[in-house]
Formats: structure tokens, C-alpha cells, sequence
């Protein structure tokens, strides 16, 4: 409690009991929030900001980061979340679900007395046991060409977004788009680099007529008119530099005392930067990119040679275009001797690079490029908001397919795995002889909270489905006949227990591990915690009667 | 504020002070009343008899138009769902041009048909998936069923769909005339080379308002029309075939870029400085004058002295001219737009103008610059007031963009509430085949389409229910697909014989924009206000 003048400095101190169920309180507050968004049939958030802005999202990262959380147990949790997008990218509403009830389980044993580093230990080898019997009896193996499987899994993923009810069309698309960003290494292994997707969002449409561009898409247009629209066998160079006027860095200034040297001077600024233009279309390069500014006066270069230039391109566009098509970024044509030179080998080489208008915008697309396909998705819909989510949505979705496609493994999705292990630990609790005992069987039940929310979000329910679940697993673990119970999992719409592998409920083994072990992190951090100390502000500072006290 | 706990009278504070927040069913009708409002205050401008809004602003101005955009955009609003809805307004302009009205109407009228299945506690995401279902079959039909094919080349056909883009706005006074401007300046701008048809109305297609005169003195002029005089009053104000120059660099003495300072030491000195600059300007006049151009355009300044110099070359120059109508130029002429008078070459001399004149129209000089084969139009308008040629403006970029829409996509459907109608016959047939709770969500999709031929009725004063059954009645054999709302006269009429055709994709995208909000605004079980800035998150 608050112990005015024992401390040298003026706060509030909260310690043992009191602060403990303060943070699990805390914690399930911030659950509560991200709750009713877990689930095929979970539902929105809109997110609305001091000036009005709107933001609609079903993930729980993005909610969690724009919600303005000041409690400090709250915000371990806004960051596990955080973690878990940047680690999986997707399974971040059930992470912070799980480590809100793994807490709340463990204020009711810390209450019964007993210590908090017994409940702390037996969570950590709760947690241990769980990630092996996922590995090694619930997760299965799929091969390279079981594209159904890797869909299936995409789909999973989007099932509780806003494009949920597309998620077929839009699976398609995520594991198309990974697919044309495969990269094999040198060493022999494969990575999905989905980063390299460009997402772009023009509204406008339907959702149902967003594309997948077998190529990149640059968000920018000729820079001139008069330039050709079209060019076909597209020999690119990727500039960073400016194509403007050359000009004297700030602070420098030439003295002249001829004026004649004035206008020569003003020619040569000119002559310099069209020396180099005239370098760089020598060497035949008929599409130009640039990340700076091309002066008008260069335009006219471009458009007679019949070349394409591009000005103000971004610049992690203009690197992965670099990378796709084989050029390298330019940033100055100087070379060691100082002479100024540009390579046909800094070209790159794509089939073709057209502008195309999509919506009221328009785009350059570049397409086949030679060195490595690139993908793009062009996303459309009805208004900002709705492509803002569904870019996230795509953006997870992504994620798991690429987890998919590295690991291979996947586990079934519905609550299947939580109940599956839930038992397995129960079991295993009673086998051990120790205090730890009761943690690990608190931890067992905690992680029903997933089919639990699942049910409740589904209005259906929840105690009877999930009895019936538990009927499920307990069949398949002590009866060999019945070990193909192990995939029961919740179907919400219909409001019953089916087998989710025949289903295609599926996730990746990885997500499911990383979100327990974040969990019980995140809970064992904010579990041990016994002592919080809130330093008031200093409003201004200390006065000579301050200092007195 | 979310209050976590209450522990020693003190609670915790979770979330910062300032946050509201509010979830459950009432977020959901709350959204679906905001959906409402905003389509409450639009509904009277829908259909032939629609009215005109007059908005202020807080400057004072006055804006008067039926546009569902223009009349939203206007329109400040604080809730974050009614905002979602103004968008797609927006959204149908950018994509369109047309059919704004009508994407707000519906889309209030799809977020209320939810409402009782949201009150009897049906999931949202059930009511969502029946929703996207019915769009799914709509988009089919439409494209099917209830559409025909028409003929691009043929003028009259293109004119009827057209005129029902017209029969709404205010132009429709001037119906053939309004027709005829934006056939021909769609015609005129289109371009097909290399399998790409090109029909870009932002960049070649302008339109001048000239104040004064009447409506029907609006004309389209195939080529440039500029709001500017000669530069100097000694040159030629007409000329036929000229050649013309387009230059974008200013005609003046200018410094370089890098900091110079000249240091003089002799009197002498000064006077070659000036004259330096004199023989510059001479010789960027020289260069002009070698290619031998009748007028010389630029987009700079052009000085005293290079004015003077171009009289006495007999050559007439227009300065300071906008980049677009540079580019515009560039199109009617042939020309190529050059930065330096040092590379001007016989090739960058346009010489397909026709011809050059500058007319005085009531006050101002306007510089016509014409070409029989320009791929670039202008449209000039004339009227009584400002605010009436702007709302004409509007009503003339519609009926531009419903003449691309056509054009790029030749099918219309039949308006005055029919293709709604029967898209809503064929829903109620269907609903029935469709199994499991969905099925009257789906259905419910019929009755909000019944939201136009109401709508329509409504707005010139006809008998709602009368009508409506009457109509319900034709369409539900699926034969009389055609039939829908006089909207004069609020009487059932078969659209073949009325002649009111909207081209198909306004109609799609008026569906598809409506339901898909909706869907979006649906799933929403929660508002959190006064959340951090998204940018604020993102810059961390």
C-alpha cells in the first residue's frame, strides 16, 4: 500500500496480494478486449482515433497497439502480441488470450498459498511437456506438392477476417504470391521471403476482382506524357540518384570576375547531368527508375530515345525490383577512377513494362522479370478502411503460408490442439509427485480457454462443446482404435465437434508452439512480479520548501 | 475507461483515462442508424425528379448539386461508420462517375434490412455470409440475365444510356445537347494503338467554364482552350495551320543553380553583366526563331525583351501556361515539349493545329488552338452563374464517364428501378432453394433493392404501395425484366419503350460497393474512440 514518507522519494507502492491480482485483472481486461475477436465467428473492432480516423481490424496486434493501455501488466501483453505478429504473424487474439487465463489460473494457486516460483516452474515444464507431444504426436507432415493442405491453411488463417467468406479466392492468391517469391539458397533451402510481396490497395470494385500481378507493381507514373506506355524486352535501370541539375552543395560559391564564366557556368550545370543521361541510354536501357527527381529538361532525352522514365519511385520498391530483375542500384555513375561511367551489367531485363490504369490510378507494372519472378497483389474494395484490414489479413495469411511451406508441419486448428494437450497434461500432472503438480494441472485447464472462446463467440453452447471435445481426446488417448480422435476439433457453424483434418482446419505447428511459449512467458514475467513502484511526476522542481521535507 | 477491478475503493486504470469504449448490439445498431442517416439525407436527390442541396460551408461559399458525392464531401460528420459510408461515395466517383446516390441509398437500406436479424440474435457473420452470397448471384445475373449488349458504333444507342445518366441532373433541361457534348468529346479523346483503348478524361479531357451566356451555348472544341491572351498586343491573334513550339523553360535571364557571386572591380564590368544577359535571352530567341514557329507557347515567363524580339520576328507567344494543358497541346499539335530553346529541332515544330484564335468571350481573352484529328478535347461551358455551371460541370463529368463506362464495357442495364426489380425477383426465387438461416438474410437483400423504385416513386410523389406491388407482381415471372419506375410520372413503365439504359458497370459497382460496406460495417462489435494515431504507431 501507499507508504508515505518511508520512502525517500514520493509514490505509490503496491506490493504481494494486491499488486498480483492487479496485473491479472489487468490482463484480463486486456483480453476481454481482443476476446470476441478469436474465431471464424469472432467479430470487429473499429478503432477510432482523436481526430476521427477510422481503422477496422479483427487482429489482435493492431488492436492492442492503437489502444492506448497505461497499466504496465497491460502492456506486457500489447507487447506478446506484438511479438507473436512479428515472430508468426498471425495467432496474435489466442496468444494474448492464452496468457491472460494462464495468469488468472495462477493468482488462484498463489492465493491457496502456494509460492509463485512453484507455480513458475511447474508452468515452465507444463509448457516444455505441451511443445513435445504437439511435435511429436499431434503435428503431421505434409509433402511439396500437397498445395490443398498449404490453401487449407491460408484459409484457416483468414477465416476470422473480414474476407473470411473469401477466403478460398484469396487463399489462391497468398499461396500463388508465396510461390513466385520462392528463393533457394545456395545451401539448398527454400524460403518464402513474403516481405518481397507488394501489396498494393486501390479502392474501387470488388473485393472478389483484387489481382495477383506476376510481377511488381509501382505505385507511380511516367514522367512524362509523350513517353511510350509499352515497352516490351524492358532493359531497366534502377537509379538512386538525381537526375536533375547539377548543382553546388550548400554553402559553396564560385567567385567568378568574368560574366561570360557565369553562362558557362549555368550551361555546364545543364551539360552535366545530360552527359549523364546520355551515358546511361547508351548503354541501351529503355526504362529508367529512379528514387529522385528527373529534371523536365531530361524529360525530352527520355522521350525521344523512346525510353520510360519513372521519377519519386520508392526506394525499398526500386531494391526489390532491383533484386527481381537482376539491376543494381545505382546511386552515383562515378567510378573509382573518377571517371563517370555506366554498365550495361547494372541493366536489369524484365519482358515487359507497360502502365496500366486500375481504378482511377495508375500503375507501372513490371512483368516477367528475369532474375526472379516477383509477385503483387492488387487489392480492391470499397473504401480505405475495409483495404487497410483486409491488407493485414492478407498479410497474415501470407505469413502462415510461408511458415507452411518452410516447415512443412501443421496441427489442426479448433480448439483440436489445446484439448488434445489439455488432457495429455492433466495426465501427465498426476504423474508427478511434487507441488508442481497443481501448476501444471492449472495449466492444462488454462489452455481450454481457446475452444472455450471459440464456442462462446459462436453463441453456442460452450460447457456441452467442450465436455464433448474432451469426451473426443480422452477417447483417442487411452483407446489405439479411436487415436484418429486426436484431429476432433469445433465446427462454429454448425455447433458441433468434427474431425478438423477431414475439414482442413489447419495451422502451422510453429504458430501454435510460438504462441504457448510467449504465453507462458509473457504470465511467468507478469507472475513475478510482487512489488510496484509508481513514481509520481515532478511537477517542478524543488522548491527551498521542498527541500526542508 | 475500462475499469479492470475495484480493489481499496481505487481502480485500475488499464486503458488510458481518455478512452471510450463501446461494444455489443448496441454498436451494431448504432452503426446501422448512421448508415441510415447519411442515406436519409440523400434520398431526395435520387431519380429524374430529384432536387438540388444547397450547401455552405463555413467560408460562406455556396455549393448546389444533386451529386451524392459533391452533397457528402460537403457534409462533416462524426460518426465513424456514417464516415465509412461517405467514402464509398467517393469510391463510386473515382470508379464511375455515376450512380453516388444510389450506392448511399442502398447501402442504408442493406445495413437496415440486417437490423432484425441482428435483434433476433442471428450471428453477423451468418447474416454476412447470406450477403455475400446474394452479391455473388446478383453480379451473375446481371451480367446474364438482365443485361443487353449494344453497339459502340452506333450514336443512338450510346446516346440512350447517356440520357438516363442525364435525366437526373440539372442538364437535363438540355438533354441533346448535353448528349451530343459528351459523345463527342469521349469520341475524341479516345485512342486505341497497340490493342490498349484508351479513353483518359482526366488528362485530355477538359472542361472551361466561361461565365456568362446560356447552357445552350456549351460547346465541345476539338482541340485546347486556354484563358489566356497574347503576350504582347502587337501579335497575331489568328492564324491557319500555325506551327507551333511548346517550351517549358522560361524565355528570361536566369541563374544557375549552384550559388555564383560575381565580383566587379571596373565600372565596365557592370554594363557587360547586363549585356551578358541581353545576347542570352537574344539566343535563346535565335534558337527559336531558326526553326521558323508561327506561335511559341511556354509554360514559364517570358520577359520584356524576349517579347520584343518575338514581335519583330513576327512570332506570337503565350506564356505561363498549366502543365496539363501543356501536355493537351502537345496532343492537338503534334508537337514535342521541349525544356531548352538549344535543342529545339524541325521535329519538335507541331503542325497538326488547324488553327489559332484568340476570341473574346464577355470579359476575358480565350485562345482556341482547334485540330480536326485532335485526340484531345475541351468542353466549354456557358451559363448564368458560377454555381450553376459548376453543378453543369458535374452533370456533364458524369455523363463523360458513363460514355467511357459504355464504351469500355458495352452492356447496359434498365434503370428506373428495373434491373433492382428484377434482381430482386430472382433473389426471392432463389432464397427459397437455400438452406439453413442464411436463407432470410438472403432474402432480405430483395427487399432492400425494393430501395430504388421506391425511392424513385417517392421522389415525384407517386403511390408508393400501389406502384410497388404492382411492379413486385410484373417482375415475378422473370419475363418483364425491363419493367421499372417512370420516375416522371411514378407510373410502371417497360424501359425498352422509355429508352432509360445505365451502363452496367454503374449499377455492378453500386451493388457491389453497397453490400460490401455493409458487410464491413456488420462485423463490427466494437468502438474504441480515442485510440492512438495509426501513423503515430507506425513511425515508432
Amino acid at each position: 500500500m501507499a507508504s508515505e514518507g518511508l520512502l525517500a522519494l514520493l509514490g505509490q507502492r503496491t506490493t504481494g496480494q494486491s499488486i498480483r491480482t492487479q496485473n491479472v485483472n489487468a490482463a484480463a481486461a486486456i483480453a476481454n478486449v481482443v476476446k470476441t475477436s478469436l474465431g471464424p465467428v469472432g467479430l470487429d473492432k473499429m478503432l477510432v482515433d482523436d481526430i476521427g480516423d477510422v481503422t477496422v481490424t479483427n487482429d489482435g496486434a493492431t488492436i492492442l497497439k492503437l489502444l492506448e493501455v497505461e497499466h504496465p501488466a497491460g502492456k506486457i501483453l500489447v507487447e506478446l502480441a506484438q511479438l507473436q505478429d512479428e515472430e508468426v504473424g498471425d495467432g496474435t487474439t489466442s496468444v494474448v488470450i492464452l496468457a491472460a487465463e494462464l495468469l488468472k489460473a495462477a493468482d488462484e494457486l498463489v492465493k491457496q498459498k502456494l509460492h509463485p516460483t512453484i507455480v513458475i516452474n511447474g508452468y515452465r515444464l507444463a509448457c516444455k511437456e505441451a511443445v513435445r507431444y504437439m511435435q511429436d504426436n499431434l503435428a503431421f507432415t505434409i509433402n511439396d506438392v500437397d498445395r490443398n493442405s498449404i490453401i487449407r491453411a491460408a484459409e484457416t488463417s483468414m477465416s476470422s477476417k473480414l474476407i473470411g467468406s473469401e477466403s478460398e479466392f484469396f487463399a489462391e492468391m497468398c499461396v500463388d504470391a508465396a510461390e513466385l517469391v520462392k528463393v533457394t539458397e545456395s545451401s539448398g533451402k527454400t524460403t518464402y521471403p513474403i516481405q518481397a510481396v507488394n501489396i498494393l490497395k486501390a479502392h474501387g470494385r470488388s473485393t472478389h476482382e483484387s489481382t495477383l500481378i506476376r510481377g511488381y507493381a509501382l505505385n507511380c507514373t511516367r514522367a512524362a506524357e509523350g513517353m511510350p506506355r509499352k515497352i516490351v524486352g524492358a532493359k531497366i535501370a534502377v537509379l538512386d540518384m538525381n537526375l536533375q541539375k547539377a548543382k553546388m552543395h550548400l554553402g559553396i560559391s564560385i567567385k567568378v570576375s568574368d560574366p561570360e564564366k557565369l553562362e558557362a557556368i549555368r550551361r555546364e550545370e545543364v551539360d552535366i547531368i545530360k552527359r549523364q543521361i546520355e551515358k546511361i541510354l547508351a548503354t541501351g536501357a529503355n526504362v529508367i527508375l529512379t528514387t529522385h527527381g528527373i529534371d523536365d529538361l531530361c524529360l525530352k532525352m527520355f522521350v525521344e530515345a523512346g525510353a520510360m522514365a519513372v521519377r519519386r519511385c520508392k526506394k525499398v520498391d526500386l531494391k526489390r525490383i532491383a533484386r527481381a530483375t537482376g539491376a543494381t542500384l545505382t546511386a552515383s555513375l562515378a567510378g573509382i577512377d573518377g571517371e563517370e561511367a555506366f554498365e550495361a551489367s547494372l541493366l536489369g531485363y524484365a519482358e515487359e513494362v507497360v502502365q496500366e490504369r486500375i481504378s482511377d490510378e495508375e500503375l507501372i507494372l513490371i512483368k516477367g522479370p528475369k532474375a526472379k519472378s516477383a509477385a503483387s497483389i492488387i487489392l480492391r474494395g470499397p473504401n480505405d478502411t475495409m483495404l487497410d484490414e483486409m491488407e493485414r489479413s492478407m498479410h497474415d495469411a501470407l505469413c502462415v503460408v510461408k511458415r507452411v511451406l518452410e516447415s512443412k508441419k501443421l496441427v489442426v486448428g479448433g480448439g483440436a490442439v489445446e484439448s488434445a494437450v489439455h488432457l495429455y497434461l492433466e495426465n501427465f500432472a498426476a504423474s508427478l509427485a511434487s507441488r508442481e503438480q497443481l501448476a501444471v494441472a492449472e495449466f492444462a485447464n488454462a489452455l481450454l480457454i481457446i475452444p472455450k472462446v471459440l464456442a462462446t463467440n459462436a453463441a453456442q453452447d460452450a460447457t456441452q462443446l467442450v465436455a464433448k471435445l474432451r469426451a473426443f481426446h480422452h477417447k483417442s488417448q487411452t483407446d489405439k482404435e479411436h487415436a484418429n480422435y486426436k484431429y476432433a476439433g469445433l465446427d462454429l457453424i454448425k455447433g458441433e465437434v468434427t474431425d478438423n483434418k477431414e475439414a482442413g482446419v489447419f495451422e502451422p505447428l510453429m504458430s501454435k508452439v510460438k504462441s504457448l511459449k510467449f504465453a507462458t512467458e509473457a504470465a511467468i514475467t507478469i507472475l513475478r512480479i510482487d512489488d510496484l513502484i509508481k513514481l509520481d511526476k515532478i511537477e517542478q522542481p524543488p522548491s527551498e520548501h521542498d527541500q526542508c521535507h | 475507461m475500462l475499469q479492470g477491478g475495484m480493489r481499496n475503493n481505487a481502480p485500475i486504470i488499464v486503458l488510458s483515462q481518455n478512452t471510450q469504449r463501446e461494444h455489443g448490439p448496441r454498436v451494431q445498431l448504432a452503426n446501422i442508424n448512421a448508415a441510415k442517416t447519411v442515406a436519409d439525407v440523400i434520398r431526395t436527390s435520387l431519380g429524374p425528379r430529384a432536387m438540388l442541396k444547397m450547401l455552405m460551408d463555413p467560408m460562406g461559399g455556396i455549393v448546389m448539386t444533386n451529386d451524392g458525392n459533391a452533397i457528402l464531401r460537403e457534409i462533416t460528420v462524426k460518426h465513424p461508420a456514417a464516415k465509412s459510408i461517405i467514402e464509398i461515395a467517393r469510391t463510386q466517383d473515382e470508379e464511375t462517375g455515376d450512380g453516388t446516390t444510389s450506392v448511399i441509398v442502398l447501402a442504408g437500406e442493406v445495413m437496415v434490412s440486417a437490423q432484425p436479424f441482428l435483434e433476433q440474435k442471428v450471428h453477423p457473420t451468418v447474416i454476412i455470409q447470406a450477403f455475400r452470397l446474394a452479391l455473388d448471384d446478383m453480379i451473375k445475373w446481371a451480367e446474364d440475365k438482365f443485361s443487353k449488349p449494344i453497339d459502340v458504333k452506333n450514336e443512338e444507342e450510346l446516346a440512350i444510356a447517356v440520357k438516363s445518366c442525364l435525366a437526373t441532373k440539372m442538364m437535363s433541361e438540355h438533354m441533346d445537347l448535353a448528349v451530343k457534348i459528351s459523345l463527342d468529346a469521349v469520341r475524341a479523346i479516345s485512342v486505341e494503338k497497340a490493342g490498349y483503348h484508351e479513353i483518359d478524361i482526366k488528362r485530355y479531357c477538359r472542361i472551361e467554364k466561361i461565365p456568362g451566356g446560356e447552357i445552350a451555348d456549351s460547346s465541345v472544341v476539338k482541340g485546347v482552350v486556354l484563358n489566356k491572351d497574347v503576350v504582347h498586343p502587337k501579335m497575331k491573334r489568328r492564324i491557319e495551320k500555325p506551327r507551333i513550339v511548346l517550351l517549358d523553360c522560361s524565355l528570361e535571364y536566369r541563374k544557375g543553380e549552384s550559388q555564383t557571386a560575381l565580383e566587379m572591380m571596373q565600372e565596365h564590368d557592370f554594363s557587360k553583366v547586363l549585356e551578358q544577359e541581353e545576347i542570352e535571352i537574344r539566343k535563346q530567341i535565335d534558337d527559336i526563331i531558326a526553326v521558323k514557329p508561327d506561335l511559341i507557347i511556354t509554360e514559364k515567363g517570358i520577359s520584356d525583351m524576349a517579347q520584343h524580339f518575338l514581335v519583330r520576328a513576327g512570332i506570337t507567344a503565350l506564356r505561363r501556361l498549366k502543365k496539363t494543358d501543356n501536355n493537351r497541346l502537345a496532343r492537338v499539335s503534334g508537337a514535342t515539349i521541349c525544356h531548352d530553346t538549344k535543342d529545339l529541332t524541325e521535329a519538335d515544330v507541331g503542325t497538326n493545329a488547324d488553327l489559332y484564335e484568340v476570341v473574346k468571350v464577355g470579359d476575358e481573352y480565350f485562345t482556341y488552338i482547334t485540330s480536326e484529328k485532335s485526340t484531345a478535347a475541351t468542353v466549354v461551358l456557358r451559363g448564368p452563374s458560377k454555381d450553376i455551371i459548376n453543378e453543369v460541370e458535374r452533370n456533364l463529368q458524369d455523363a463523360v464517364n458513363c460514355v467511357r463506362n459504355v464504351l469500355l464495357n458495352p452492356k447496359v442495364v434498365p434503370g428506373g428501378g428495373a434491373i433492382e426489380m428484377a434482381l430482386s425477383a430472382a433473389l426471392t426465387e432463389k432464397s427459397k432453394t437455400i438452406d439453413g438461416v442464411r436463407q432470410y438474410p438472403y432474402a432480405a437483400i430483395a427487399g432492400a433493392l425494393e430501395v430504388i423504385p421506391r425511392t424513385l416513386i417517392q421522389n415525384c410523389g407517386g403511390n408508393v404501395l400501389k406502384e410497388l406491388t404492382a411492379l413486385r407482381a410484373k417482375h415475378a415471372d422473370g419475363e418483364n425484366w425491363s419493367w421499372g419506375i417512370n420516375g416522371v410520372t411514378g407510373k410502371l413503365v417497360d424501359m425498352n419503350d422509355l429508352g432509360i439504359w445505365d451502363p452496367l458497370s454503374v449499377r455492378l459497382q453500386v451493388l457491389k460497393t453497397a453490400i460490401e460496406t455493409s458487410v464491413m460495417l456488420l462485423r463490427i462489435d466494437d468502438i474504441v474512440s480515442g485510440t492512438k494515431k495509426m501513423s503515430d504507431v507506425n513511425s515508432k
